[in-house]
């Protein structure tokens, strides 16, 4: 099975540590990096050019720059564009979830009821990834971020 | 410069005003206040007819009228009386023109008015003396009084010496008096020697026979006056005349014709027609005039047409004006208000006609008037729904953003309650579900962090819930209007925030020009603790120093709160004031996001505004103000 690089934006360390626990457990991906907003992600991407992950996890409500403005700076610059954005949150209120699908994110995942377990998160995102063949979609989504905006 | 030039068009002594389209008021200056006695909030979307002399509901017809004649000559000038707002008036000269963005975008009119009450007055005076005099004789129908100078020519003519001896005045005017002496007596140096006693003895009396235009004889009793000057030289010579021979059949004749003539015009009855003598008096009188004037022929036969004028237009001359025009052109015509006998106004188009008899001499006028009130109603009644309609609109434009904003809110408080409330509950659920796998396994090592995370988590959700308590509450309660000194306000807040103020040795100072503002107590105090409290958290100073100053500013109170705190980056300026958002710093700060979104509130709840103004690392200064009196901006002056 094909592992996916991933970035995980989260906030709270105490999740991030689970989060790691669940995705090293399952196995199925990369953490190439676990940043605490958006400004930590734009900078790092600023920093490590290549290689680009195959996928950034993002909570919402973070202090600094929040979920929203992650996608919409990941899906503002060409660059990054072709990356997908899923997000993360513990709301799963449709407007929340709708305005996220309507700035561009790939797709919208309700945080396990507590963060103690992970592994099913981990598998559902990847199905996810896998369903929607996110990651193939690169040559093309250039294109479709671009409608979509 | 825009700023200068601001207050300049304020500062200036004239008053200005600047109207819209259909003549509302849109600015006002100082002067223009001072003037009207209204403030400028009241003058504020008022139309300019507010101070026009009286309550009548028509007075948007007079306005529509000056401003389309503003519009086509470019500028409309006018003396008239204006009132002020305690009923009192005074004398103006007003001068509207029309203003336009670019080339041919009318935007509205500027309007100048100068109080002339005082000139007014002199000019008045002056005027009432001589129209007294002037009436007084002229109008007396039963004497022919007239005047002759040193040589016995004639210089004035009166209606009655009109009426007696059958001479316009433009006909005798010049002429010897003996022309009224019969053959015998010219022959017989009658004319002279009736001066000369006159010179002699102050005055001279007689009966006798005279001689009508028409050559008729008739029996009067004269009596001719020397008139001297204050040096005592003489002047001249009055002379009064009085017919005392029966004239029943000239008056018959007279009759037969002005029958005829009243047949015809009798007949219309759209049109008030009538006829003026040469001085402006009225000769004629139809059906349409009396309908439309409502005067009959008997009551309104012999009087100046003047009377059916407004006074101020009396005062400004208009009436004799008019004649001339129409003597030197031919004819005058316009629109303006008129009087009915019962004093009402009816707004009317007249045309004003010079008549010639068959010498080419000026025998008086016609003058045909039509009450275009009912015309003039309709497009009224026209232009108030539609009015209404606009203020409709703008209503519910109003509700509109009111619901919107309520609905976001609405929808923020979702989101709150989904997300934010709902986070803190996982972290305790999840931490209970670690201490009870730990226990199940007999491990005891991590359970007291578990426990301090769990109670930490908890008392976020606390504090998270007391705020959005306070936040919601403040749309539930209309603010009070209290009188509230400013110094114990911002003391009072200093006292809540004491300890933390002492624990980071911040300094504090106050500077105020105001005494006192007008607000809710409680609620002011929370967004001044607020402030505070955000500036003593965001910084890192060695000596945290925070400034309050409250001054007073285009006669609102503006406050300042600075600091000398890390500041806010320019991108994050306009998300201050977002409920629970946190905008990121290199360090972690504590807090739930609400701070600044309750001062906001407070601040809208006050009607008035709040923005900071910051630089990266250089501090912070958050301003507001309060009971600002309209947030509309004045034309020609974007907020910057």
């Amino acid at each position: 099975m094909k592992k996916f690089k991933i970035i995980i934006v989260e906030n709270d360390e105490d999740e991030q540590l689970f989060m790691k626990e669940g995705f090293d457990a399952v196995g199925l991906f990369d953490i190439v990096a676990q940043l605490k907003n958006g400004d930590e992600l734009l900078e790092w991407l600023e920093g490590n050019k290549s290689p680009l992950p195959d996928v950034i996890l993002s909570d919402l409500n973070m202090p600094g720059r929040n979920g929203y403005d992650v996608i919409e700076d990941i899906k503002g610059n060409p660059n990054y564009a072709h990356i997908p954005v899923i997000i993360t949150s513990t709301s799963s209120t449709k407007s929340t979830i709708d305005k996220c699908l309507a700035l561009g994110a790939s797709d919208y995942i309700v945080k396990p009821d507590t963060f103690v377990v992970y592994e099913p998160f981990v598998k559902k995102l990847y199905e996810v990834i896998e369903k929607k063949d996110l990651t193939n979609a690169k040559d093309f989504s250039v294109a479709t971020a671009k409608k979509s905006r | 410069m825009l700023t200068n030039l601001q207050a300049l068009l304020q500062e200036l002594s004239e008053a200005v005003f600047m109207l819209d389209k259909d003549g509302y008021i849109k600015y006002s200056n100082l002067a223009a206040a001072r003037l009207t006695g209204y403030s400028n909030r009241e003058l504020m979307n008022q139309p300019i007819h507010l101070l026009y002399n009286d309550d009548h509901s028509s007075n948007s017809i007079k306005l529509e009228y000056e401003l389309s004649v503003a519009l086509k000559k470019g500028e409309y000038v006018s003396e008239g009386w204006k009132r002020r707002k305690n009923k009192t008036f005074f004398w103006t000269e007003m001068k509207l023109a029309p203003l336009y963005e670019g080339q041919n975008s009318l935007i509205g009119y500027s309007l100048i008015l100068r109080d002339i009450t005082e000139k007014k007055k002199f000019e008045l005076e002056l005027l009432e003396n001589e129209e007294r005099y002037r009436l007084m004789v002229e109008g007396v129908k039963e004497y022919a009084i007239f005047f002759l100078n040193t040589e016995g020519y004639i210089v004035s003519w009166n209606e009655g010496a009109k009426r007696i001896k059958g001479y316009s005045t433009n006909e005798i005017i010049g002429k010897h008096f003996s022309i009224f002496y019969t053959a015998e007596d010219i022959q017989s140096k009658k004319p002279e020697r009736a001066l000369r006693t006159a010179i002699e003895t102050g005055k001279y009396e007689e009966e006798g026979w005279r001689v009508r235009k028409n050559g008729s004889l008739f029996w009067v009793s004269v009596v001719i006056t020397a008139l001297y000057n204050e040096l005592n030289k003489l002047i001249g010579f009055s002379k009064v005349t009085r017919d005392l021979s029966e004239r029943k059949e000239a008056e018959e004749a007279l009759r037969q014709s002005e029958e005829r003539y009243r047949l015809l015009v009798e007949q219309v009855i759209d049109y008030g027609i009538f006829m003026l003598d040469e001085k402006g008096r009225i000769v004629s009188w139809n059906e349409g005039a009396k309908r439309i004037k409502g005067y009959t022929a008997s009551e309104i036969i012999g009087k100046y047409f003047s009377i059916f004028y407004p006074e101020e237009d009396i005062i400004s001359g208009k009436p004799a004006n008019e004649l001339k025009i129409a003597r030197e052109t031919g004819k005058y015509e316009e629109e303006g208000w008129r009087l009915k006998k019962d004093g009402s106004r009816f707004w009317a188009n007249i045309v004003i006609t010079a008549v010639y008899n068959n010498d080419g001499i000026l025998i008086g006028y016609s003058k045909v008037t039509k009450d275009l009130t009912e015309r003039k109603e309709t497009e009224r009644a026209l232009r108030e729904s539609y009015e209404k309609y606009r203020l409709l609109s703008d209503e519910l434009k109003l509700k509109n953003v009111q619901l919107s904003s309520t609905n976001n809110e609405l929808e923020q408080f979702t989101s709150i309650v989904s997300h934010d409330l709902q986070e803190p509950i996982r972290t305790i659920k999840s931490f209970l579900q670690l201490i009870e796998m730990k226990l199940s396994n007999g491990q005891y090592e991590d359970l007291s962090i578990f426990i301090t995370k769990s109670i930490n988590a908890a008392t976020r959700m606390r504090e998270l819930i007391q705020n959005l308590l306070q936040y919601s509450q403040l749309n539930k309660i209309e603010p009070l209007k209290e009188i509230i000194n400013v110094k114990e306000l911002v003391n009072d807040a200093l006292q809540n925030i004491k300890a933390s103020v002492e624990a980071s040795k911040t300094q504090i100072t106050v500077e105020s020009e105001v005494e006192t503002i007008k607000g809710d107590r409680v609620q002011l105090v929370q967004l001044v603790q607020n402030l505070l409290s955000n500036a003593m958290k965001f910084t890192e100073a060695e000596n945290p120093q925070i400034r309050i100053k409250c001054s007073k500013e285009n006669g609102h109170v503006k406050f300042a709160v600075s600091d000398n705190g890390i500041g806010i980056a320019e991108a994050d300026l306009k998300k201050v004031f977002e409920i629970f958002r946190r905008l990121n710093t290199k360090k972690d700060y504590p807090g739930t996001g609400i701070g600044l979104a309750i001062c906001k509130k407070v601040v809208d709840r006050h009607h008035g505004r709040i923005w900071p103004e910051s630089k990266l690392g250089q501090g912070t200064t958050f301003y507001f103000t309060l009971n600002e009196e309209t947030q509309e901006t004045l034309p020609y002056n974007e907020k910057v």
